[in-house]
């Protein structure tokens, strides 16, 4: 009754929790190194967009769906690792503005190389396009992508608290986070701590290319740079310093622009991006450490 | 005896001296028109981006239809010769920096990229130099006065203009029986909004209905699944966008509906022409476009069939650049020769029902862009493209 009233229906709602969840999970990875390395990796985009291309390539060779996951989770984790060890580590002792200008460089290379090697036109990935069918829960159609990718999210974060909580490296992920010094001169292995963190980053990444070529299966070379784009400022709504809180703020954008996505009219959908962005603004305005973070917490734990 | 073998002699070497006279004549006639500067069409494409896949296959086919007019003989004696420059994604600096390079090389004529947004520092660095510039497919009305005001009057194109595209849409929606229509518009760009709307007046015209109208945004916007679960809601007898493959939105449009099990009629304008953005699941069935012509190899025409072969083109926007290149040569003919722009321009505006290799098309002082082409109709089943027919607009609805 009430999402008529907002002119939405279950679908609309499912689609932006759904939205919102892979955005949650890109927050994940994108605020898991920033709380590691101190670096905003604006490349991270490129990262799915390389795990996206890497299910076209499969399915363009028809290999089995299974064999095009493998090769996107693997092409991903190389890249990431790759990225770490070529650029990263010997920038790791410039100032975060120079390792961010790092990966805006990142960032376009990989685009032009994807638009080099496989063209403008796009390749398409319909790997797991069955998940687009709906399903009918109490008379309601969902379609299947929005419940699985609710569900990978959960899980996916809920493992992350595991082994941040429960493992040793997990422990040392968040030691090294606290202060890397410290953690360094207490025995904390900075290069085994830094790997373990980019490689949990790609593993999301690849996981939000999977997900991300189910409802868009055409990937160009700009493929999800705008989602990027988004979920980094949601990061920073959220709160950059803390990793629940710049989640929170990955779910609440990409809920966000689902749910007003499907609530303004269609000519409206196009200013969505300015709304969210205006919207932004005014709660850093208004709360300058982010959204979901508490007072006297602001600097702490980043992990 | 002896007189009868002079007068044989005489004849054989008059003979002899007629042919080489005559071989001599046809060799300095050759090196006439060899000798007459040729002419320089400047053509500053993107090689790179997101039109090249509509700019690479109009260039290479061009190229073709440039070759063959040269072989007989050129135009009026001079022989026609492209020079390329690759605008790299269309960056507005490049794409200005090329038509300059372009017009350096004493270009006569500069044909730009098939968005007229993107081609605009082109246009202008031609016009401002009274340099006639063409796009062999931009589709609004832009390209001309409207856009570019008095010194537009230099720019044409030879794609087909939006309004008449969407208007033979509307006649071919409603001549399948298609008696309602849902809109998605993308609003990307102008020519994907022109057709919509071009469809929209002209389907009322014909005593239509709308029953939805949504928006939607392709190149990275990702609400086109919002303009699917409303479209979806809502009944038609036909649903009508207009956006490419390579923009990205078209197989989430088309996909989303399918998956939701909905078969009704997607009807697109030549922006969704090609076979590179079909999903193999759900396979893409009932979807239908009209274009300039078929690049599967059955158009109706064998001389398009055998462009499109030796092309190898994706859509059949391909057959723009030979068909720009037809009109130019006819303006050339009807400027007696002159290559300036004004008078080039002059003629061009006059075009009407001018025989080009993709059928008759026409201008006139305020469409710049063609209008009354025959369009072919093609239809998806089950990612298979097969032409079903041709329509032409019968009237240019003002929207």
């Amino acid at each position: 009754m009430t999402l008529a009233f907002l002119g939405m229906n279950w679908q609309t709602l499912a689609d932006a929790v759904s939205l919102g969840a892979i955005y949650a999970l890109m927050a994940v990875g994108i605020g898991l190194v920033f709380g590691v390395l101190r670096l905003v990796n604006f490349a991270y985009g490129q990262l799915v967009m390389a795990g996206a291309y890497a299910l076209a390539f499969a399915y363009d060779h028809g290999w089995p769906v299974s064999v095009g996951i493998l090769l996107c989770f693997a092409v991903v984790l190389t890249l990431s690792l790759l990225l770490d060890r070529i650029v990263f580590r010997p920038l790791r002792a410039h100032s975060p503005a120079v390792m961010l200008v790092a990966t805006f460089a990142i960032a376009f290379l990989l685009q032009s190389i994807a638009l080099l090697w496989f063209g403008p036109l796009g390749k398409i990935s319909a790997s797991l396009a069955a998940l687009n069918q709906p399903v009918t829960i109490s008379g309601v159609d969902i379609r299947k992508i929005a419940i699985v990718a609710t569900a990978l999210a959960a899980a996916c974060l809920l493992a992350l608290v595991l082994l941040l909580g429960r493992t040793r490296v997990g422990l040392h992920m968040r030691a090294a986070a606290m202060d890397f010094r410290t953690a360094e001169l207490l025995g904390v292995r900075a290069g085994r701590v830094i790997t373990a963190a980019v490689l949990v980053s790609g593993v999301l990444a690849a996981i939000v290319a999977v997900m991300l070529t189910v409802q868009t299966p055409l990937v160009t070379p700009d493929f999800a740079l705008r989602d990027t784009i988004l979920v980094l400022a949601g990061v920073v709504l959220g709160g950059m310093n803390r990793l629940v809180p710049a989640t929170l703020g990955g779910f609440a954008i990409g809920f966000a622009s689902g749910l007003l996505g499907g609530a303004l009219p269609t000519n409206w959908s196009q200013y969505l991006p300015s709304f969210l962005f205006a919207a932004v603004i005014l709660v850093l305005l208004v709360r300058p450490g982010g959204l979901f973070t508490r007072e006297g917490q602001r600097a702490a734990e980043r992990v | 005896m002896r007189v009868r073998g002079r007068w044989a002699f005489v004849t054989a070497a008059l003979l002899a001296l007629v042919l080489i006279g005559s071989a001599l004549a046809t060799t300095a006639g050759h090196r006439a028109a060899h000798a007459k500067a040729p002419i320089i069409i400047g053509w500053a494409f993107d090689g790179t981006g997101n039109m090249a896949p509509f700019d690479g296959p109009a260039l290479a086919a061009a190229k073709l239809r440039v070759n063959q007019v040269n072989a007989k003989g050129g135009v009026n004696g001079r022989m026609l010769e492209i020079r390329t420059c690759d605008t790299q994604s269309n960056n507005a600096a490049t794409a200005k920096a090329c038509a300059l390079r372009l017009l350096g090389q004493k270009a006569d004529v500069l044909f730009t990229t098939c968005d007229v947004d993107l081609a605009a520092p082109v246009v202008r660095a031609a016009i401002d130099r009274g340099v006639l510039a063409i796009a062999p497919c931009i589709g609004t009305d832009q390209m001309g006065p409207k856009r570019f005001g008095t010194k537009g009057r230099l720019a044409f194109s030879f794609g087909n203009v939006a309004q008449d595209e969407g208007s033979a849409m509307a006649q071919y929606a409603w001549s399948r029986g298609w008696k309602t229509a849902g809109l998605a518009t993308d609003t990307v760009i102008v020519y994907f909004k022109n057709v919509v709307q071009a469809f929209e007046a002209r389907f009322k015209q014909l005593g239509g209905k709308i029953v939805a109208s949504e928006t939607y945004q392709s190149l990275g916007g990702n609400n086109v699944q919002n303009a699917v679960s409303r479209l979806n809601a809502v009944k038609a007898g036909v649903y009508v966008t207009a956006t490419a493959g390579a923009f990205g939105a078209l197989s989430t449009f088309v996909t989303g509906l399918r998956t939701l099990g909905n078969n009704t009629p997607i009807l697109n304008s030549w922006a969704g022409d090609g076979t590179y953005w079909l999903p193999s699941n759900p396979k893409v069935t009932n979807y239908w476009f009209v274009t300039f012509a078929s690049c599967f190899g059955d158009d109706p025409s064998p001389a398009i069939n055998a462009l499109a072969s030796q092309v190898k083109a994706g859509t059949g926007g391909f057959i723009t650049g030979p068909s720009a290149i037809d009109g130019l040569v006819t303006a050339i003919k009807r400027a007696h020769g002159s290559t300036k722009g004004a008078a080039l321009s002059k003629v061009m505006e006059h075009f009407k029902k001018v025989p080009t290799i993709s059928g008759n098309i026409s201008f006139s002082a305020k469409l710049h862009t063609v209008f009354g082409r025959r369009y072919r109709v093609i239809r998806i089943q089950d990612n298979v493209p097969k032409v079903v027919g041709t329509i032409v607009a019968k009237v240019v609805p003002k929207i």
